[in-house]
This record gives C-alpha cells, structure tokens and sequence, in this order.
C-alpha cells in the first residue's frame, strides 16, 4: 500500500496491529474516522485511551475492573465464603450470564503450560492460597477447562490448597469451558455450578 | 468375495509431482508402471494419506504441495460395506489441513483414523529390523489407532503430558528449581494412559505371529523359528512406579527416561537378536512378515480387508513369489492392492495369470494414464 500521508499510514499500521484486522480492512477503518466528525472521532480515541488507562485488576480476585476492588467483590449481596476459580475474564462473563452464582471469584490469568513458557508464577495462584489463608473462603470450587493444561492447573492448586481448612469442588465434566465457555449454553453452565461434586484425585 | 472396502475414485491436485490427475481403480488389483521418480510411489502416498491424515513417511505436510505451489487437494472416493464415502483432504497456506467426510469436516482428524483400514509396505520397512525401537513402536501404534479409536486417544494425551513433562524437567534444570508437587501432576496424568496402552499393546502382540502368514506366502529365509517379543518396563511394574523410581534420573538428564514411550519389540530368529545375526535377505523377508501381520490383524478387527499399497515389493520378492503372495491374498478374503513396478511386461504378465480384476496405469511425469489391454 502506498500512502500519501505519513499521519494514516501509521494509523492503518496501529489498526493492523489488531488481531483479526488485515490492512484493507484497516484502511476502511481508518478513512471512516476520517469521513467522521472530528469530535466523533477523538471521542472515539479518548474512550479507547481512557480505558487502557483507567482499567485495572482487582486486589482481590484479579478480575479486570474499573476501581481498585471489583463490582463483585464489592457487592456486599455476593456470598465471600465460597471462590469460583476460572482461568480469564471471559469465563467470569459467562458465569455471570447463567445468573445462578451468587459467590466469588478467583481470575488466575490462564493455565500452567511448561511448553508455553506458562508456570504456577506466572498465574495468580500464590494470591488464591493467600486469599484461603485469611479464612472467609470455605469453599473453592474449580472451573478450570478439562484439558490436559487444566487438569495440571486444578491438581496443583488442590496440592496447594490441601492442608488449608476449605472445600475443594469443581463443576460437572462435559460442560465446555475454557476458551469455550463464553459459547457454553447458559442452562447448562447454571446448573452445573449449582450441583457441583468434591474435586477428587485419582488414587495410585 | 469380500469387498467391504474399497477406493473407486481418486484425485489429486497439486500433490507431489500431480497437477490435477484422476484415476478410476479396479475393486481388486491396480498396478502403476513407470521409472522411478515419475511418480508411481505419490500415488500410494496419496491413498494413504485419504485413509491416515499423513505421509507414510515422517514427511512434513508443507512438503506434500506440488513445487511452486503452496496447496493441495486430496480427493477420494470408497466404497465401504456398499457405502460411498467420499473423503477429502485439504492444505492451504496458513491453514491447518483440513478433513472432509460426504462434505462434513471433521473436528478432529483422529476420528477419521480407522475408518479406512490402510497398510503400507515399502522397502524401507527394513528399518522395522535394524532401526531404533521407535520404528518398532510406530508399527505397533499404527495399527492399534485403526483398530481402537480409543487407543490413539490415549497415545495423543500420553504424548502431550509427556511433552509438558519433558519441558518442564527441562526448566527445573535451566533454573535450578524445583517443584514436586507440579511434577506429581503431570506424572498422575500419564498413570491411566500408560496402564492402558500397555495392556493394548501386550494383548495384541500376544495375538500377533508374523511367521505364519510369512511362511505361507513362501516369503524365504523365513523356516527358522522367529519370535516378537514384547519389553516394556510395565510389565515389572505400574507407571506410577516407574516415574518414582526414575524421579531422580529424570531430574538429571531433563527428560522422561523410563516409561511407555521406551517399550519395544524384541525380534528374535532363532532365540538370536536378529538385527545383529539377521543377512540382509533375512532383514527384507522379516519385515515383509512383520507388514502382513499388520495387514492379517486389521483384516481380523476390521472386519474386512485393508487397503494394501505395495511399493516395489519385487525389491524384495522375485515375480514368482510376488505371485504367490497375491494369490494367497486372494484365497483369504481378498481385499484392494495397489503396487508399483518398474517393469510394465512383467506387471501385466503377473497381473493377468492372476485371473482377478485389474488395471493397470503408465506413470509419466505427474500423470496417469490406464493401459488398455487389446
Ligand atoms: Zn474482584
């Protein structure tokens, strides 16, 4: 492509930079700001640098938030004693749409993966023990996908987890989650939560 | 006559050295004919990737495209059990490859492992003998994934925790770390695969005698007793044994050292290791053995005959033997053979005093044209 202008080319360069956006796409993009209102436009940008700037994660749960404390943890309707921990923000959307869970969260980043470069450091299970430790949470349950990556994951935190006074459970197998959680049918997704079954390891 | 299954039609574009070729085979017996490097072998590559997702050989797919292209197309029609099913096989640029079945893509290319029952016998075969034990153990998990879909299911996640295992005994090495309780995980992950595959792999080589068929099909140098014997370090004890008495080892070396992934085949002519006593004849007669137990074993679990691609077995056969070979085939329930030879006058000679179904097509540069007989 060959621009005129430095000033869009770097913008088309900034769209393309997005995933799933090619640069014809960016180019369309970047000419519709343009073709905007002014005003439109730099509203547009200000959100977007307003966002980036303002969001954080929860002290508590790691859960992506405006305040220091998440809208969850805040809500004093919401029942601390029992964590539901997940592996992004995704899956807590997903949780929250199915309406049937009135605990907390855990967010842990992702899950453990040597061969991505992911270990137990890299994600907040550290904060969850900590967070066990202080002695509200009574109850964990796990909702971690059943892949090999995140049975891995939901048998360290329950080493982790296991001299500590709480119950560990996790959610009904065949339930898709993970990646595919935000996909997960509602219904589904509830009641599994709600008839959740004690995490168990598999004896020698 | 059983013909449960069968490839009626087959396309390829731009595969190998085919830029857009398309062949109508016999039910029964198919040769291709021409001098070596025009193609001949591509063909059964084909065949064999419409019925394994892969190369016979440990190609790369990226290999697979004919030169200057950067895709190809894959299609195949069978017959089975008087079903059509039309399988289709794609690879573009940047795309993973894809699998189709009557128009339906698969999510997984496993669960088309063992619809079509295929065996592959090629000269470098040999390497069953005098190779390492992996190529042993190819052959046997080769032929246990298109017998049990449960099977290569379990081989995909024992490998993947293996993976994981093995890269992060590799960091605990390259940071001096340690942490028990994460190996613990990935080593309760391999208990239940390994138990499993174990019992697979020692319940079919106790069915598995090579000798038989090899005898029968006059295959020589093969009237001395030969045995296959399974070693696995399972057989002593469980997996979960085996990883607590090697911790320490694997520790040291970064690696998983003992485990399924180590089993072999012990191949035994007359209670002699017959990589180091074997001729060479011997070698090519024992792996021909070894191939058509593969191939009697499917045809047992399958139900029906496997698709059998012959790649220059007069490499290893003379044409009286190959002849004999073909119509003890034949007489047990006679499923498809495809094979390919230099010689055009002695493929039709042998093809015809066969007295089955043929066809015979001249392989020239990329293209495949059938030989009418007048
Ligand atoms: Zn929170």
């Amino acid at each position: 492509m060959n621009f005129s202008s430095k000033l869009i080319e770097q913008a088309v360069e900034a769209f393309a930079g997005l995933p799933g956006i090619g640069r014809k796409t960016a180019l369309r993009l970047v000419l519709h700001l343009i073709q905007q209102e002014e005003e439109v436009s730099l509203h547009f940008a200000e959100t977007i640098a307003g966002m980036r700037k303002g969001i954080r994660y929860c002290s508590t749960c790691f859960n992506l938030s405006d305040e220091a404390q998440c809208a969850i943890c805040r809500d004093p309707r919401r029942d601390p004693s029992a964590v539901c921990v997940v592996e992004s923000i995704r899956d807590v959307m997903a949780i929250e749409d199915t309406g049937q869970y009135r605990g907390v969260y855990h967010v842990l980043g992702g899950v453990i993966s040597p061969i991505e470069g992911i270990g137990p450091e890299q994600l907040q299970i550290d904060s969850l023990v900590q967070r066990v430790r202080e002695g509200v949470v009574q109850e964990v349950i796990l909702a971690i996908s059943p892949t090999i990556e995140g049975d891995t994951t939901m048998f360290y935190l329950s080493r982790q987890l296991q001299e500590l006074p709480v119950r560990i459970s996790t959610i009904a197998r065949g339930v898709s989650f993970g990646g595919e959680l935000e996909y997960a049918d509602e219904f589904t997704l509830g009641r599994s939560i709600v008839a959740r079954i004690p995490y168990k390891l598999q004896d020698e | 006559m059983n013909e449960s299954l069968h490839l009626e039609t087959l396309r390829l574009l731009h595969f190998k050295n085919y830029e857009d070729a398309s062949l109508t085979c016999s039910s029964q017996l198919n040769a291709f004919v021409g001098l070596n490097g025009m193609g001949k072998t591509n063909l059964l590559e084909a065949i064999y990737y419409l019925c394994m997702c892969r190369s016979p050989r440990a190609v790369a797919d990226r290999h697979l495209p004919r030169r200057g292209s950067d895709f190809f197309r894959l299609e195949g029609l069978f017959r089975r059990h008087g079903r059509q099913e039309a399988i289709t096989a794609k690879l573009r640029p940047g795309k993973k490859k894809t699998f189709e079945r009557n128009g339906k893509p698969y999510d997984l290319l496993s669960e088309h492992i063992g619809l079509l029952p295929v065996v592959f016998i090629a000269p470098e075969d040999t390497q069953l003998i005098t190779g390492g034990s992996e190529e042993r153990r190819r052959l046997l998990d080769n032929t246990l994934s298109q017998l049990h879909a449960e099977y290569l299911q379990q081989l995909i996640t024992y490998n993947k925790v293996l993976d994981q295992r093995n890269r992060l005994l590799k960091q605990f090495a390259e940071q001096q770390s340690f942490d028990a309780g994460l190996l613990d995980a990935y080593d309760r992950q391999l208990w239940g695969p390994a138990d499993y595959l174990y019992r697979e792999r020692e319940r079919f080589l106790a069915d598995c005698n090579p000798l038989p068929i090899a005898r029968a099909c006059r295959i020589p140098r093969t009237q001395v007793p030969f045995q296959v014997r399974y070693r696995s370090p399972l057989q002593e004890r469980s997996m979960a044994d085996c990883l607590r008495e090697n911790r320490d080892k694997d520790r040291l070396l970064a690696r998983t050292t003992a485990g399924i992934h180590k089993d072999d085949l012990d191949l035994l002519l007359d209670d002699s290791p017959v990589k180091r006593y074997a001729s060479q004849g011997q070698t090519k007669s024992l792996a021909l053995g070894l191939k058509l137990a593969q191939y009697r074993m499917l045809q047992q679990g399958k139900n029906t005959p496997p698709i059998l691609l012959l790649d220059d077995l007069f490499d290893k056969l003379d044409t009286e033997r190959v002849g004999s070979l073909l119509a003890l085939l034949r007489e047990q329930a006679f499923g498809q053979v495809f094979l390919t030879d230099t010689d055009e006058a002695r493929v039709l000679d042998l093809l015809h005093s066969m007295g089955a179904a043929h066809r015979t097509f001249r392989i020239q540069d990329g293209t495949a044209s059938p030989i009418v007989m007048a």
